[in-house]
């Protein structure tokens, strides 16, 4: 019985032939439809930038405005109040330099969290690859990135207009930087996979960062450097992907940074164990956790 | 040629046992609810229901299929799983060319962002380019009729023109498979007509595969080449449109009818004043039918009993179908009533005024008793029944079409000497 159905439909085989069955899609039939749906790519992340300041007056200046509060008021606390050493460069810098990728990090891992559940009108009644969403969703993280990166730049101009000194340079080490950055997205994606299908079931999960991130961003070599954590415990940092990343894109900018190789390749290890079962859990849980939005 | 064959297809879902509140739960006891931890009482209470069971059925190419059944009987799962938004749980689906679904009024639309960009993204939803949208475009805002409000957000969009340019976009996506939920049911008459003519046109000239499921059994069996008939999740009958309707529409007629009794409905036909006995369809010659023809009077009659004294009475009853307030009747003016007497109300409805159709009468009388002390009894649903046609030849053709009522109106027409313009 079952072969005479597919009799009728291959009399005339053609490309446009599709199978819907209960089985997973492989990996290669997943980025086949990723491609299929690229179209979608783009009108994901200018939704999720301008969901941002969407209906507000001031419009795509309160991007500006959430990164000034917590880089100027940290700054101001850790650097000028309680005097962390920055080992070298001016503190402002360094702690712009360090914040940068975690802002990445941290503004883009939220909205991905949220990605599906954002959607949820859209992924419960129409089809399209679920991926794009928590993909797309790094796009304000990135900008946020852009913005930092600004504030780095005018900042480095300041201290050449005041002390005569070019803190970043144009350098082949800043290639470092732009890898740190590439990982930080990875890193991201990784992580997101696993809390935007549990953010579908359990609206915990949000909750549960944001009580969650302020505590991972001090345990991140921010606003202080690496050195000043005993030797013995440094390995603790390690484990934590996001710390090399920090400590990489510093080392890249402002040559600061504390690279050993076991702390890389431990953080690596870490990404790509991350990645990979995310990927799995995403794969395998995000069509019956959409049962549950 | 086959354009969708649908093998065995199940979908299982675990549902939690619901949380039973009382009213008794001690504060304690809540307290301890909200500290239940929720993963571990999902994990255990949860029990499995089979949403569909077995489907199969295949759908020629070009045809518009007709999809009937209940509320909650998995016609709306079974769309989705065609539209891969929920996967099945056992069984496969083959099928060929694009699918666009049209699941529910604005689904895959974003009310804040602009009737442009909607459509814009639908495409991009559907895996068509920009620029194929781009050609497109002027056709899917006439199709609507919102030419003026291209640039306007969706929230400010009346239903009528959101399911307008809901529909054009589905239709201008190229699909060839249509999967459409309810979703004619919403627009106004014209509208509605518009979109069967262009479903057929499309069907006919370009091999449209349509799967309409609907309510509206007019229209379903107007339409669609073939009509299956979902019931409780599993495909409970398949066939030609007036016949697998026809029986959808007895079976339910018998689901209502079989629920006759005033007190399992849960409305107060007793009181405090006097108690609804029975409210029966009678024909003219006083027998109690269950399904009267068309063609002869029909009276509904309602018996009561009083218990006080000095109280003035008025019978009403409304008649409904298909969810709609057909008519209200009242007896035009109070009547007083004895205590502790039987009395029997008639109604006359003349003939040839229903339609072809399925009924159900609600009945409510009102006692009034002394100054302003007024008790109402209510029997929802008292009634069901199915109106029928002698001789169906009568209604022949596609020149009949059933509303909520069929009155049978005078009709003339004599030639005119009028001068016919050149």
């Amino acid at each position: 019985m079952p072969s005479a159905p597919d009799a009728a439909l291959a009399a005339a085989p053609a490309p446009d032939m599709w199978v819907i069955e209960p089985r997973q899609y492989g990996v290669l039939e997943r980025a086949r439809e990723l491609w299929h749906y690229r179209y979608l790519w783009w009108y994901f992340a200018a939704q999720s930038v301008t969901s941002m300041y969407r209906r507000t007056k001031l419009g795509w200046l309160w991007l500006f405005l959430r990164v000034s509060a917590p880089v100027g008021i940290n700054s101001l606390i850790f650097g000028g109040l309680l005097g962390v050493n920055s080992s070298g460069p001016p503190y402002f810098l360094f702690f712009v330099c360090g914040s940068a990728t975690w802002i990445l990090f941290e503004r883009s891992l939220l909205v991905v969290t949220r990605s599906l559940e954002r959607n949820r009108k859209l992924v419960t009644k129409v089809y399209f690859p679920r991926l794009i969403l928590p993909l797309s969703s790094v796009a304000p993280g990135l900008l946020y990135l852009a913005i930092m990166l600004l504030v780095m730049i005018l900042t480095v101009f300041y201290h050449r207009r005041q002390s005569g000194v070019w803190y970043i340079t144009l350098r082949p080490e800043l290639l470092v930087s732009v890898v740190a950055v590439f990982f930080a997205l990875i890193f991201t994606v990784a992580v997101g996979l696993w809390t935007s299908v549990l953010q579908a079931r359990y609206r915990d999960i949000r909750q549960g960062l944001r009580y969650f991130m302020p505590f991972w961003m001090y345990f991140t070599p921010i606003i202080y450097p690496v050195t000043t954590i005993p030797e013995q415990w440094r390995w603790i940092l390690a484990l934590n992907p996001m710390s090399s990343v920090v400590e990489a894109f510093k080392w890249g900018t402002l040559g600061v940074g504390h690279l050993t190789v076991r702390g890389i390749t431990t953080s690596l290890a870490m990404t790509a164990l991350t990645l990979i079962t995310g990927a799995w859990f995403f794969n395998r849980e995000e069509a019956s956790s959409i049962d549950k939005l | 040629m086959k354009s969708l064959i649908v093998e065995g297809v199940s979908k299982r879902y675990w549902v939690p046992k619901a949380q039973k509140s009382q009213p008794t739960e001690s504060r304690l006891d809540r307290v301890r609810n909200v500290f239940s931890v929720p993963l571990v009482r999902e994990l255990l209470g949860a029990q499995e229901v089979w949403a569909l069971k077995d489907i199969s059925f295949e759908v020629d190419h070009g045809t518009v299929f007709g999809v009937i059944g209940g509320n909650g009987a998995g016609k709306t799962t079974l769309l989705k799983v065609i539209a891969k938004v929920i996967p099945p749980t056992t069984g496969r689906i083959l099928g060929r060319g694009r699918v666009v679904s049209l699941l529910e009024l604005g689904a895959g639309f974003d009310d804040e962002a602009t009737a442009r960009e909607n459509i814009f993204m639908n495409a991009a939803i559907n895996g068509i380019p920009r620029a194929v949208a781009l050609e497109r475009f002027d056709e899917i805002i006439d199709f609507a009729e919102v030419q003026e409000f291209v640039d306007t957000p969706l929230q400010y969009f009346s239903s009528g023109m959101y399911l307008r340019l809901a529909f054009s976009v589905a239709i201008n996506m190229q699909p060839s498979i249509l999967l459409a939920d309810e979703i004619l049911a919403v627009g106004d008459l014209s509208f509605q007509e518009r979109c069967l003519q262009r479903v057929r046109e499309l069907a006919r000239d370009t091999g449209l595969t349509v799967l309409f499921v609907s309510h509206d059994m007019e229209a379903v069996s107007r339409i669609c080449d073939r009509v299956i008939w979902v019931k409780d999740g599993t495909l409970h009958r398949a066939g030609e449109p007036e016949d697998v309707v026809t029986q959808y529409q007895n079976a339910t007629w018998e689901l209502l009818t079989s629920a006759e009794k005033p007190e399992e409905k849960g409305s107060s036909h007793a009181g405090r004043y006097g108690e609804i006995l029975d409210v029966k369809l009678l024909s003219a010659d006083g027998r109690e039918i269950g399904s009267p023809p068309r063609s002869e009077d029909i009276f509904v009659r309602i018996r009561f009993r009083t218990y006080r004294a000095k109280t003035l009475a008025r019978c009403a009853f409304d008649l409904f179908s298909k969810g709609v307030l057909v008519f209200r009747s009242a007896q035009p003016e109070l009547v007083p009533v004895g205590a502790d007497l039987a009395y029997e109300a008639v109604a006359r409805i003349p003939a040839n005024l229903l339609s072809e159709t399925t009924y159900t009468i609600s009945v409510g009388i009102t006692l009034i008793r002394g100054e302003g002390e007024e008790h109402a009894l209510v029997v929802n649903k008292a009634l069901a029944f199915m109106v029928y046609r002698e001789n169906s030849d009568e209604s022949s053709g596609t020149l009949h079409r059933t509303g909520l009522i069929d009155p049978t109106l005078e009709w003339s027409m004599e030639m005119k000497p009028y001068a016919i313009r050149a």
